[in-house]
């Protein structure tokens, strides 16, 4: 026995292995060795000599490090359904929407209730997840889960309205000339293109970014509220909230709701200041008393720093605040890159007409919060299923009911004191 | 007619179109003569490039009296040599983004005689960015170490592919500054010149379409810089002052390979029209494509410093814009041409291989729409 064991290479008992080159990719397997390089068959890597170059490109030993290549199957499996490219030679033109929020799913719905066949590809910088956005302002009061915050899943939406959707892709550039979308996972032909991309919250110069909160979508809320972790396990954490507007004012209500201590400044002396004379604010005010919620008015932010884990916000006049996480609220902006790479009219948003929600441009289309009719931006839920039927209507070459731009009712999601504002 | 007679702007472009007309000249002459030992036996065109050096081909970008501070031209003039060579305009980006580096340094040592040389094609070089490029895209690790030593530091490790190299060359190059346990606690920027000690050019193997480009390996072993090789030290900020700046001047590459690939198509547009009507991206088309995208780079060019994250995703997605119309006009090209433009000896051919360089060269396409996407994510707290 010992006889046939020594006529064994010793090395073969332990299993071959590789080991990849940092800089080019390059594999050096232990069983093939290297001839070029005067490595034998079976050299193990450790056997190699430290001069030993890289047959690629050059790099030594040094820069190798052990690698075992996944199988077919495991990298099949790897490869996110999500990451879907865009491939835009050869495939239909039909509709290319930007936006998978309610603006961009309900262009999508009303597109495919008149025509069953158009090809629509839908872009969105996020999952597609389908859910309501003002259910972000009451979460805490109805006690939802921000996990169960999502209807439908962007796949399955994508699936029911037979749509194309790239998700986690960033929509760059218009180029009108060849009627492309330019995106980080290819371009895209359209007919026609729908910019339902929304806006993005503002952030005071005087707030560095990666310091505050803004929540304008789920992933931002989901995220935030992962960070405050759960009241009953962790305790009520200090939040601080800059801007006490329609938004500032509901999360401050909701996260009290949820067992938090909030701290809401505002540059106005009340809450709700845009509604002063329907004295929003100092109702709000009075309703507020039995909660934990300090509003301080007639401040403005200097500064936000990290000070260990916590934060400190100091205001102008010289007070100081510190709290465990830090929200802005201070108002929405509607990102201009994909209209100036058009050359679309431009008014404090992307310009449209109101009857058919065009833009200067005959072929694109803009709805929901990224647009302004005169001059007005409307950033409310209710237009936005009339602007997705007027905009589909248009497309499809249906007669329809213009879009009118109305007086918005305002309903205040305060649930300790809901209001409707006009 | 002498320029000096008419108003500024217009003496500004007579100058210009005189001083293309020469780059072009020089790209259709000499540099044509040799194009094809260039793809096809790896002919480094050293005399080439010093003449298209000595016209300041290399050096418009750069500020008065290396050049003649503007990026736009110095594009256009990458992109008459890419026309006929685009081994050749790679050649000059890598010397256009070292003076870059040496004059943007502000040491005296590198922005004065040295900057001089290197601006009028008596000196060459190239960069050694590409992985630290990736490495702040957070795509690779840095391969350079060094090591603080009395009066500057030993730099360690080997870097694969840098081009634009030969023994008498330098090149720009960054390494992590490691304390005493080897930790990167910054970066340093530097001149490193190929015939100094601890240098060493190992040869790589052949290139598609690169292979004239003097592209060799670069080991470095306990190499000594000073302050006399100091480009940047922090590195980092300095990267982010000059790296819309690099990335655009590559446009020159993709802009004269297209035209390239434009222009052969019309070669046989007499003969073979009746047929290649039928193909997509026929000439006409590409060439408006085309001169909206220089019409756009040019633009762009105005501010090539202009440090905004928006502006930098602009540059990013118009590099990408060459990249993938220099890919489907050779692609193009080559349909049109048919057999002839199957032959080794095409400019066709070797134009299909020089689009995938284009593509492929740091930063590639795929790094381009990832650091796009990375610069477009909203900011939040982590």
């Amino acid at each position: 026995m010992s006889a046939v064991l020594a006529a064994v290479p010793p090395a073969v008992l332990v299993p071959y292995e590789t080991y990849i080159c940092e800089a080019c990719g390059y594999v050096y397997d232990e069983a093939v060795g290297d001839a070029d390089g005067g490595l034998a068959p079976g050299t193990r890597f450790a056997d190699i000599p430290d001069n030993w170059a890289c047959p690629l490109c050059g790099v030594t030993k040094a820069d190798f490090t052990a690698y075992a290549a996944p199988s077919l199957a495991v990298l099949r499996a790897r490869a996110p359904a999500s990451a879907a490219v865009a491939s835009a030679r050869g495939g239909p033109e039909g509709v290319v929407i930007v936006g998978a929020g309610r603006a961009g799913w309900q262009t999508a719905e009303a597109l495919r209730a008149l025509d069953a066949e158009l090809p629509i590809t839908l872009v969105t910088t996020c999952a597609g997840d389908v859910y309501d956005k003002p259910l972000l302002s009451i979460a805490m009061a109805r006690s939802l889960n921000p996990g169960s915050l999502v209807k439908e899943s962007g796949q399955n939406a994508a699936a029911r309205l037979g749509v194309r959707l790239l998700a986690q892709t960033q929509a760059v550039r218009i180029c009108s000339d060849t009627r492309t979308l330019r995106t980080t996972r290819g371009n895209l032909r359209y007919d026609r293109l729908v910019l339902a991309h929304g806006a993005r919250a503002a952030v005071p110069a005087s707030l560095p970014p990666e310091l505050c909160w803004r929540v304008n979508h789920l992933a931002a809320y989901q995220k935030l509220r992962a960070a405050l972790g759960d009241v009953s396990q962790v305790g009520p954490r200090d939040v601080l909230i800059v801007g006490a507007g329609l938004i500032g004012s509901e999360l401050a209500n909701d996260l009290a709701l949820g067992g938090h201590r909030i701290t809401l400044l505002d540059t106005q002396p009340q809450p709700l200041a845009r509604w002063q004379i329907e004295q929003a604010g100092a109702q709000l005010l009075e309703a507020w008393k039995a909660l934990a919620i300090r509003f301080v008015g007639g401040v403005q932010v200097s500064s936000l720093e990290k000070v260990g884990p916590r934060y400190r916000v100091t205001t102008a006049d010289g007070q100081r605040f510190v709290a465990d996480q830090v929200i802005a609220a201070a108002g929405l902006a509607t990102p201009s890159r994909l209209a100036q790479s058009a050359a679309l009219a431009w008014d404090q948003g992307i310009a449209v007409d109101a009857a058919t929600l065009r833009t200067s441009d005959e072929r694109i289309h803009a709805l929901g919060d990224c647009i302004t009719v005169n001059g007005q931006a409307s950033r409310y839920i209710e237009p936005i299923a009339r602007q997705a039927r007027a905009i589909a209507a248009v497309i499809c070459g249906t007669a329809s009911t213009p879009y009118e731009p109305r007086a918005a009712t305002v309903r205040v999601k305060t649930t300790s004191h809901p209001m409707t504002l006009h | 007619m002498n320029p000096n007679d008419l108003p500024p702007e217009l003496s500004r472009e007579a100058t210009a179109e005189h001083f293309l007309a020469a780059i072009r000249e020089a790209s259709r002459g000499p540099l044509a003569a040799v194009v094809e030992s260039i793809d096809r036996t790896g002919y480094y065109p050293r005399a080439e490039l010093q003449q298209l050096g000595a016209l300041g081909a290399m050096s418009a970008h750069l500020d008065a009296p290396a050049g003649r501070g503007d990026f736009g031209l110095a594009i256009r003039a990458m992109a008459e040599a890419s026309q006929v060579c685009g081994a050749t305009g790679f050649m000059m980006w890598c010397q256009a983004v070292l003076g870059l580096y040496m004059q943007a340094s502000g040491n005296p040592a590198l922005s004065g005689e040295a900057l001089m040389a290197l601006a009028r094609g008596e000196a060459l070089g190239g960069t050694a960015m590409s992985n630290p490029m990736k490495s702040y895209a957070q795509i690779e690790t840095l391969l350079l170490k060094a090591k603080p030593v009395d009066g500057g530091f030993l730099v360690n490790g080997t870097l694969p592919w840098v081009s634009n190299l030969g023994p008498d060359h330098a090149c720009g190059a960054l390494a992590g500054v490691v304390d005493a346990e080897g930790k990167v606690v910054r970066e340093v920027m530097f001149l490193l010149r190929c015939n100094a000690p601890g240098v060493e050019l190992p040869e790589c193997p052949s290139f598609s379409a690169m292979e004239g480009t003097g592209t060799y390996a670069l080991r470095l072993k306990d190499h000594f810089i000073g302050a006399g090789e100091i480009m940047a030290d922090p590195a980092k900020p300095f990267i982010g002052r000059i790296r819309s700046a690099f990335v655009m001047l590559q446009c020159g590459m993709a802009l004269g390979v297209t035209q390239g690939a434009i222009d052969s198509i019309w070669a046989v547009e007499d003969q073979l029209g009746h047929v290649n009507q039928y193909l997509d991206d026929r000439p006409a088309a590409l060439q408006a494509e085309l001169d909206a995208l220089t019409a756009r780079v040019m633009k762009l060019a105005e501010t090539p410093f202009n440090p905004s994250v928006e502006f930098f995703i602009d540059v990013l997605d118009a590099r990408a814009h060459g990249a993938e119309l220099s890919l489907r006009a050779a692609q193009s090209a080559l349909l049109h041409q048919g057999a002839r433009g199957y032959l080794m000896s095409s400019a066709v051919q070797r134009r299909v291989r020089e689009s995938h360089f284009v593509a492929i060269v740091t930063p590639a396409i795929k790094h381009l729409r990832s650091e796009i996407a990375r610069l477009s994510a909203e900011v939040l707290p982590a």
